[in-house]
């Protein structure tokens, strides 16, 4: 007897070892080998004003883009070779395979700006092979677009040299929910903080913003000032909106499926609190699917579209449950006490990531639970609340809202909790969800 | 593949441009780097003016029920609908529900200048609305600033109704029979420290909870409106016990 109750508290403290466990061998398991050098791009004619502020420019998103990408190890540039790169014939491709270098691959180019138009052209090289890996010219007549080329040339990167393990994250975007006056609305950001603008101008309060699928809109949950009721809208990019209501005055957590179909929490006349339902994309016939006492809220879909992940408080106080999108097969993902919240679940279906506070602690911090072994991973800690976790499309990256530096801003960060960056600075931010990758 | 790549670089750049208001013609194109100029740029020509549509069906609507808005323009670079619609796309519809009869206007900018289209929308009292009363509004709008109708208080994490909060609940149910020319909203409310998606849910079931038994107790449903804030609205902005238990609670508005 003395026995058993000894191996069931040495399981409980292995189970407390699992959440301590460093999750970066988990979500990275091909530790990052390429090593990759971004040479600064250098002026291609006359090193006038206009073509080294594109210079500037240029140089850093391109260098901060393949950084943040996860995907190389990227030796410092006071390494570098001093002689600056125009064109092939000025790489000294031994100078890149010293032991302090030693790099598989080489960007350069170079940049010139006049009057009328910026001209990037842009090349990565094999080092080893000496062959050209790409080339690319890019021709803008409007200098704030030097960012995007930057963006532009760093996915292409990502995309050759991972195999097809990423599309790269250059050229994403972030929605959030984002009070700067009176009234909260929906916001639009690059992924890197950068080109923040209003998409909404309802007042009252615009809140859990949520990408399609297809990346073509996104929804949210709204409730306008002198309404006494929450409805979800669909915001294409266009800026067009179309309204999805009920019976009911609480409607929250739109989550579109691959195929259109959108899951949200609601109370309407035939549920006597909040249910999960879902609907066709063009049509309002809304199915209860958990139809259950209690909360039922934050939906989030499998990536095939079979499965849902919620929050609810059935067992007492709220956790993370998965139920077939037909209703059946609920089951709990997440059983540890406290709270969680916002569930994601990630682009390869192994994970979900969540918000938790712990029992009588209040800070949430952001967590990972992989799917088939139920282990738990800490991805947050220190300073502030850290909540409403979001995956990037590549499933290398994570956003979120954290109270760390005051007020709730937006964060982004390595699935691996690593290499933590701010990306907005002014009003209230929160609610981050980043986009699917952009169109080809 | 590259066409693609081209077309979706210039839609970028347009939808860039429509944003920051940028009259510069810009272009985006990428092809593998050979030394020769790039294309010179076509001189601009006049650009047409925009034409605006902008109708409601029906015009007229009881309060409470919702009408669709639709628009139709061309040559517009941006169109914006007032009264709270906001940025759309060159056509399009809206379902609309406005409390007063609202004029909605909608302004088309292109290239070639800007035209505006209204159309308004009135709202009719519903039946249920029909025995709303100054007097009755004011009385209670009265008892509430003196504190004779209360909020109820509510634990951690839960949604339900204690003794006193039943007690709280009848009195105010009395104000409410004596003056029946009023609709009442029910407000839900949270404290900051659970999550803003569960907090919204449970701020539902807190304004239910409250509504529930007031409708029990004989108050007429049509007349309340249960409507969550989650942690929106904090009445007490403290990070302490005392201004999360103030914040725990369903509080009653009358407009």
């Amino acid at each position: 007897m003395k026995w058993k109750l000894i191996i069931v508290s040495m399981s409980c403290l292995l189970g407390t070892e699992a959440l301590a466990q460093r999750p970066d061998a988990v979500i990275f398991p091909t530790p990052t080998q390429t090593r990759l050098a971004a040479a600064d791009f250098t002026p291609r004619t006359s090193a006038n004003p206009e073509t080294q502020e594109a210079l500037s420019v240029f140089n850093k998103v391109l260098f901060d883009d393949l950084k943040f990408s996860t995907l190389f190890v990227i030796p410092s540039k006071s390494f570098y070779p001093l002689k600056p790169l125009r064109t092939i014939q000025d790489v000294v491709f031994e100078s890149w395979q010293v032991p302090t270098l030693d790099v598989d691959f080489l960007a350069f180019g170079t940049v010139q700006a006049d009057a009328t138009a910026t001209v990037v052209e842009a090349y990565l090289y094999d080092v080893k092979t000496r062959q050209q890996v790409l080339g690319k010219r890019f021709t803008i007549s409007d200098t704030p677009l030097i960012r995007r080329v930057a963006h532009e040339f760093a996915d292409q990167i990502v995309y050759e040299l991972s195999a097809g393990g990423s599309r790269g994250v250059a050229r994403t975007q972030i929605v959030f929910a984002s009070q700067r006056g009176d009234s909260k609305e929906i916001w639009v950001m690059d992924y890197d903080g950068f080109n923040a603008r209003q998409l909404t101008f309802n007042g009252g309060i615009s809140k859990f913003p949520e990408w399609s699928a297809d990346n073509k809109r996104f929804a949210y949950t709204v409730k306008l000032p002198t309404v006494n009721r929450w409805v979800l809208r669909n915001h294409e990019i266009d800026g067009a909106e179309s309204t999805i209501r009920t019976d009911g005055t609480y409607m929250s957590s739109p989550a579109f499926a691959p195929d259109g179909r959108i899951a949200f929490s609601a109370r309407t006349s035939t549920s006597r609190d909040s249910d999960i339902f879902v609907t066709p994309p063009s049509a309002s016939r809304f199915r209860n699917i958990t139809n259950h006492r209690g909360v039922d809220t934050a939906p989030t879909w499998s990536p095939t579209g079979t499965q849902i992940a919620f929050i609810s408080d059935r067992s007492g106080s709220p956790q993370v449950w998965v139920i077939d999108a037909d209703g059946s097969n609920v089951r709990r993902i997440v059983n540890e006490g406290g709270h969680c919240d916002s569930p994601d679940w990630s682009p390869d279906g192994r994970f979900i990531l969540y918000s938790w506070q712990a029992p009588k602690q209040w800070k949430h911090d952001v967590y990972l639970a992989e799917v088939a072994t139920g282990r738990l991973y800490q991805l947050t800690s220190g300073r502030g609340s850290n909540e409403s976790p979001h995956w990037s499309p590549d499933g290398r990256h994570i956003s979120f809202q954290s109270t760390r530096t005051g007020k709730k801003q937006i964060f982004i960060m390595n699935a691996d909790g690593k290499n933590l960056k701010q990306v907005s600075a002014y009003g209230i931010n929160e609610s981050p969800s980043w986009s699917k990758y952009p169109p080809e | 593949m590259k066409r693609r790549f081209l077309g979706v670089l210039i839609v970028l750049v347009c939808s860039l441009a429509i944003i920051s208001g940028c009259k510069k013609k810009t272009q985006v194109t990428t092809r593998p780097p050979v030394d020769r100029p790039a294309p010179a740029e076509t001189a601009p020509t006049a650009a047409p003016a925009p034409t605006l549509d902008l109708s409601a069906t029906p015009t007229s609507i009881k309060r409470g029920a919702s009408t669709m808005l639709k628009w139709s323009s061309t040559d517009a670079d941006s169109i914006i609908i007032d009264s709270g619609v906001g940025n759309v796309g060159p056509e399009g519809s809206v379902s609309i529900s406005p409390l007063e009869s609202t004029t909605y206007t909608a302004t088309a900018s292109g290239a070639g200048g800007e035209i505006k289209a209204s159309t308004r929308v009135t709202v009719v009292r519903g039946e249920d609305r029909g025995k709303i009363s100054q007097t009755d509004v004011q009385a209670l709008q009265q008892a509430i600033e003196e504190g004779k109708i209360r909020p109820v208080f509510f634990g951690y994490d839960s949604a339900e109704l204690s003794a006193e909060a039943r007690q709280i609940l009848e009195e105010n149910s009395r104000w409410f029979r004596q003056y029946q020319g009023a609709t009442i909203a029910v407000e839900g409310h949270c404290d900051e420290r659970g999550t803003e998606e569960y907090n919204l849910a449970l701020g539902d079931r807190r304004a239910q909870a409250a509504t529930t038994y007031l409708i029990q107790l004989g108050i007429g449903s049509d007349r309340l409106e249960s409507i969550s804030y989650g942690e929106e609205q904090p009445f007490d902005p403290g990070h302490n016990e005392a201004a999360w238990a103030n914040n725990r609670r369903a509080q009653f508005v009358v407009e």
